[in-house]
């Protein structure tokens, strides 16, 4: 008896597999009220109230979709949170606005231009709302296979069987597949639909066989009939598709080609206009709707003039998303010229911003990201230990402390400890520097490492004459 | 080929006396109703082409309405081999071949990413075939005895369902050539065996449907075939 309840507990914990944890993945929201007044602590989201406002703001004009190309900046030191505003805003639009987050250095490529880079970000933050046939499969689940090929790395293989009331049919998937159904955590006794074309899955909920079967499903589990009749069946649907996702299906090369055709590479601008004459001309037949959606583009200071400059034109025109920009310098030059600027952003485009500034979290406020993020990392902590870690943080940074966490967490597991003391923060202290400490050591001896013999001249032969 | 017809004829006239005697009332009107239809006019109306490839003659139909379809027919056998409709999406990009009869047309191999989600290879997979008398569909890979398959006509969507006892396979098969003559499904008409793997089902084809086919293929005989067929593929 012991043993089978033993048994079911491991299957249990099988069917929620485990997600990673990311350095912003406590954020569920921006942690406003219905007024968009901000709460305290909520959401995942602490302190910076004025800038988290300021976001709610934002919120409203990306909802009311009214408004194009406006440009936010936020910005503020290193940690205090800008990132996080923008996860947060993305959390609170839905899944259905379009939210492109890309870091300024992503333009930066041989295969593609710069601007084009950009343009295809700008046109991944507009979505289409539009009605279509499509070939729909809708089942419940009965099994989920996957394999990957002996040898380890090489490609993965999935099997996928479901079933209707009258029913039962085999499918293979390819590799996108496999990780859209392990991201949607799809598994035996889901009711789905998967759109053929375009290999959307839909989780419509459980089937009501299944309503006994487990206690593990939770209470937002929401029960449904088992299918009925064929299993693929032609349906009007409503999709969301970004203005980029038209490009790339307007642009393919096909036939004998299409085989060696990449994903996109650029795609040329006649197509583009082509799509948004036809755009507009669906807008007017009340065919489609358009989404203005937000594109983020954080260490905004990684673009360069030329992208600066783009940015300002494409910014005007009626189908530009809201451009966010975050950035933690102060006054630098403006990569690819000699002129200094604030952010590092010319004078013309700070111009057309709204600028969100952030502040340094107060000591209090540190205490309650930390808890957070022990919650996280799922990692007991006593207060004394929690008080000791604020104090690092005000000290060093929120960042160092957030990484001494699971790593302190770790060290009290080793010595079989249920909760982490004080003296495994100590220790994980001592064991990994701060930047400050890295800091001080290296100039202490400075002398003894590598090409630092001497005066700094030396140093420049010695790599001349390699 | 002569005496087939003789032999549904016959049929015809055993089954359906009433029809037979309403033909003789007013023969000439009942039997060319299908120029009545918005099907037969659209076919007359559409910008053909046509190429002759040996025995095989392929008919491109561009419609009013835009759409576009490929016939081929037997030279020989003066037989329907494959219908196909080009399918477009509404966001753009070259549509794909849509076969309604005959074989489907092989894809090129696209490479392992692109699909996402396919049938597996040892899934039923139907096929349908037209003949002179018939229209046939094959549904094959299907493992289940004859006795497992229950295949009803339903007038109501005009489809022929198929299921099956074991719950293992369902297919609502439609019939665009009757329903485009705006005739009924005739549970009469069905037929359905079962060899190595395979279903095979038949449905007799009503004369309406038989006098269409006939005259409009005599009808495709005035469109004169393009004379210079790519003979890229032709070795030498």
């Amino acid at each position: 008896m012991a043993s089978l309840a033993a048994a079911q507990v491991q299957e249990v914990r099988s069917i929620t597999r485990i997600e990673r944890i990311g350095a912003h993945s406590h954020i569920r929201g921006l942690g406003l009220d219905d007024a968009l007044e901000p709460r305290a602590i909520s959401q995942g989201m602490v302190g910076q109230k004025m800038a988290r406002k300021a976001a709610g703001v934002i919120l409203q004009m990306i909802r009311e979709g009214k408004i194009a190309g406006r440009a936010v900046l936020l910005a503020g030191q290193p940690g205090t949170g800008k990132t996080a505003i923008a996860m947060g805003l993305a959390q609170a639009l839905g899944p259905d606005t379009p939210f492109t987050s890309m870091a300024g250095s992503e333009i930066y490529s041989l295969e593609m231009s710069k601007t084009e880079a950009l343009t295809q970000a700008i046109r991944k933050s507009i979505g289409i709302r539009i009605k279509e046939e499509s070939e729909i499969i809708e089942g419940e689940v009965v099994e989920v296979v996957v394999e990957r090929a002996a040898g380890g790395g090489g490609a993965r293989s999935g099997r996928l069987t479901l079933k209707t009331t009258d029913m039962e049919t085999n499918y293979d998937m390819g590799t996108k597949m496999i990780d859209s159904l392990l991201k949607e955590k799809v598994q035996a006794g889901d009711v789905i639909t998967i759109d053929k074309a375009t290999g959307k899955i839909n989780k419509l909920g459980r089937s009501f066989a299944r309503a006994r079967d487990y206690d593990a499903t939770g209470q937002q589990a929401r029960f449904v009939q088992c299918p009925e009749g064929e299993l693929q069946k032609r349906k009007e649907v409503v999709h969301t598709v970004t203005l980029h996702e038209v490009d790339v299906i307007n642009s393919r090369t096909h036939g004998f080609l299409a085989l060696f055709s990449g994903d996109t590479g650029e795609i040329k601008s006649e197509i583009r206009e082509q799509i948004n004459s036809k755009v507009a001309e669906w807008r007017e037949e009340g065919k489609a709707e358009m989404i203005p959606g937000v594109l983020f583009i954080d260490e905004a200071h990684m673009l360069d003039i030329e992208c600066f400059s783009f940015l300002n034109r494409a910014l005007e025109s009626e189908t530009a998303p809201v451009v966010i920009m975050a950035t933690n310098r102060g006054i630098t030059r403006i990569r690819g010229t000699n002129y200094k600027s604030p952010h590092g952003i010319p004078l013309d485009l700070l111009d057309r911003m709204i600028i969100v500034p952030t502040t340094p979290y107060s000591h209090q406020e540190l205490r309650e990201i930390l808890n957070i993020r022990c919650e996280e990392e799922d990692c007991q902590m006593s207060a004394d230990a929690l008080t000791v870690l604020t104090r690092v943080a005000t000290e060093t940074s929120l960042r160092y402390a957030i990484q001494l966490i699971t790593t302190a967490s770790l060290v009290a597991k080793r010595r079989k400890a249920t909760e982490v003391s004080m003296e495994d923060v100590k220790k994980v202290y001592s064991l990994f520097l701060d930047e400050h400490r890295s800091e001080q050591f290296l100039k202490e001896y400075q002398d003894e490492f590598m090409f630092n013999d001497g005066s700094g001249d030396a140093s420049q032969l010695m790599e001349v004459s390699q | 080929m002569k005496r087939k017809f003789c032999v549904i004829d016959k049929i015809e006239s055993r089954e359906q006396n009433f029809d037979k005697l309403k033909d003789f009332l007013s023969k000439g009107d009942v039997e060319k109703m299908y120029r009545k239809t918005i099907w037969y006019n659209s076919l007359l109306n559409a910008e053909k082409t046509c190429l002759k490839d040996e025995k095989i003659k392929k008919i491109h139909y561009k419609f009013e309405d835009g759409r576009e379809m490929v016939e081929e027919y037997n030279v020989d056998t003066k037989v329907l081999l494959r219908r196909a409709w080009k399918m477009k999406g509404k966001l753009g990009g070259e549509g794909k071949w849509s076969v309604e009869i005959g074989d489907p047309i092989p894809e090129t191999t696209p490479n392992a990413d692109a699909i996402s989600i396919v049938e597996s290879k040892d899934q039923p997979v139907v096929l349908k075939r037209n003949t002179r008398i018939n229209i046939e569909w094959r549904i094959r890979n299907l493992p289940y005895p004859i006795e497992t398959y229950s295949i009803k006509a339903q007038n109501d969507q005009k489809l022929i369902i198929i299921s099956t006892s074991n719950k293992k396979y369902y297919k609502k098969l439609e019939v665009p050539e009757l329903v485009r003559l705006g005739l009924s499904i005739d549970q009469m008409h069905i037929d359905a065996t079962h060899k190595y793997n395979t279903l095979i089902i038949t449905y007799k084809k009503p004369q309406q449907l038989l006098d269409m086919e006939r005259e409009w293929y005599a009808e495709l005989d005035k469109i004169k075939p393009i004379k210079d067929i790519p003979n890229e593929c032709q070795t030498q």
